[in-house]
């Protein structure tokens, strides 16, 4: 027997639940083929999600799932030039023609999809986003000069948490398109995905007791977002996810974490998503959206 | 005597590859021991920590090296800590880990002037700002200057002293960094 799993055309935060729907139980029994050929854009949350699904069923010794690309040209062309294929083709068995990598990515791109391991890879992260990263958030999204610093301490925030906390690897992506239908503004989003432990597990020794039959997925995520614990002992630890929510505010941004069954979000006026979702379908390890938008006229 | 630590050299003996970016809790205890190592070997009163060559200092790296020398200091020789040539965003990631722990520290901006990361109380603030304008002030002179009674610019030059903002001599303070 083999699943389907549908990747939704429009592949993004929204519509992530329902791709998560599409594997039933984890680690799934069945061979699984992820059914891409309908995509027609994948946020980067999208892209380092679907890796993050291939790369918990390795972990999980389950067997290779198939990968059909994308039928459009134009929407396989995108996911090579931002390094998606080179990662799939170690977690999937492609089908379908799959395009060169082209040397340079696209404008839009602040970083590829990029696996971060270890610290190391943390440190290349940041250094490579600074490279374009001022043209684009000052120059196009219009934020302070000092953006780009903060931006990149985001970043490089987020991405630690992985190595910190998750276990194993992850993915991360950064990318600047438009909000059309919740914002209609540009904004630069970072995507951080890994197939961890989760928030959960992460914090279940230390912190679970205090919450008690409340504990859960929803309980991890609002001790860890709202009130900075972290699984150290350290009081210093759980410094990056505040100061993360100290830029977001500044930048009247938005940052929403999904582990395991629940997702939940700090957000601003113009988004109109959920605050906590809870009794989602299960996805493994944890993942991250930082959204940025253009900043208006008058606040410039 | 003041001693002056570069932070940006720290950072290149320290990571294999020639970054500029202080990033990472592994880099920022490397750096922090490197700094502890020098200043282990100086008799010096004062220290200054240079970040002119760092491109960017994250939350983690502020935690360990800024908030973990001045935790040091309460067990350790005590000495007057001062940052210099922090940009705009490295500010925020030292005041946010400080505030943290209700820890606070001096540094020079780029016209040279102190200005004061993390916690202190808002009297605290407006004291360590007098004392700095004057270069060295009494509680009486913190008085007058500020129109405030005596014994309210004592307790706050009390508590820029106990966090070593200020250094004593006999009744007086004065702005760190002034031999």
């Amino acid at each position: 027997m083999t699943r389907i799993v549908e990747v939704p055309a429009h592949f993004d935060d929204r519509s992530f639940d329902q791709f998560a729907a599409g594997f039933g139980q984890w680690p799934p029994e069945e061979k699984l083929l992820v059914d891409a050929r309908g995509a027609q854009w994948a946020s980067p949350y999208g892209l380092t999600g679907l890796l993050t699904a291939g790369q918990a069923i390795a972990e999980a010794k389950g067997e290779r799932p198939l990968l059909t690309v994308p039928l459009s040209d134009e929407v396989k062309r995108y996911w090579a030039r931002v390094g998606f294929f080179q990662y799939a083709a170690e977690l999937f068995e492609l089908h379908g023609k799959v395009p060169k990598a082209s040397t340079t990515g696209p404008s839009d791109v602040l970083l590829d999809v990029t696996p971060v391991r270890a610290m190391e890879d943390v440190h290349q992260v940041v250094e490579k986003i600074s490279e374009t990263a001022s043209r684009i958030l000052h120059g196009e999204l219009g934020l302070e000069r000092g953006a780009v610093g903060r931006f990149s301490m985001a970043l490089s925030e987020s991405c630690q948490n992985i190595v910190e906390h998750a276990g194993t690897s992850g993915w991360v992506a950064v990318q600047v398109y438009t909000f059309r239908r919740r914002l209609g503004r540009r904004v630069a989003v970072i995507a951080v995905s890994d197939a961890g432990i989760g928030f959960r597990r992460s914090l279940e020794s230390t912190h679970a007791k205090r919450f008690g039959e409340r504990w859960g997925d929803g309980a991890a995520l609002e001790a860890a977002l709202i009130q900075g614990v972290s699984r150290f002992r350290d009081p210093g630890r759980g410094q990056g996810l505040a100061g993360i929510k100290g830029f977001l505010d500044r930048w009247k941004g938005k940052i929403s974490i999904r582990s395991g069954t629940a997702r939940l979000a700090i957000m601003p006026a113009w988004d109109d998503d959920l605050p906590l979702a809870d009794h989602l379908p299960f996805f493994p390890g944890a993942q991250v959206q930082i959204t940025i938008p253009a900043q208006e006229a008058e606040s410039r | 005597m003041i001693e002056t630590i570069w932070v940006g050299h720290l950072l290149r003996e320290t990571a294999p590859s020639p970054y500029r970016n202080l990033v990472t809790r592994p880099t920022g205890a490397a750096v922090r021991t490197r700094i502890e190592d020098a200043l282990s070997r100086s008799d010096c009163l004062t220290a200054l920590l240079d970040f002119t060559d760092i491109e960017l200092l994250d939350f983690s790296c502020a935690e360990e090296i800024v908030a973990k020398l001045l935790l040091a200091q309460a067990s350790e020789r005590p000495r007057y800590l001062v940052l210099r040539g922090l940009r705009e965003d490295q500010y925020d990631a030292i005041t946010q880990v400080l505030n943290h722990h209700h820890l606070a520290v001096a540094a020079l901006a780029p016209d040279e002037e102190p200005v004061l990361l993390g916690w202190v109380s808002a009297d605290a603030r407006i004291v360590f700002g007098c004392v700095c304008r004057l270069g060295r002030a009494c509680a009486g002179d913190v008085a007058d200057a500020l129109g405030w009674p005596e014994a309210r610019a004592g307790e706050a030059l009390d508590a820029l002293t106990l966090n070593r903002l200020v250094r004593p001599d006999g009744d007086l303070r004065y702005r760190l960094l002034v031999a």
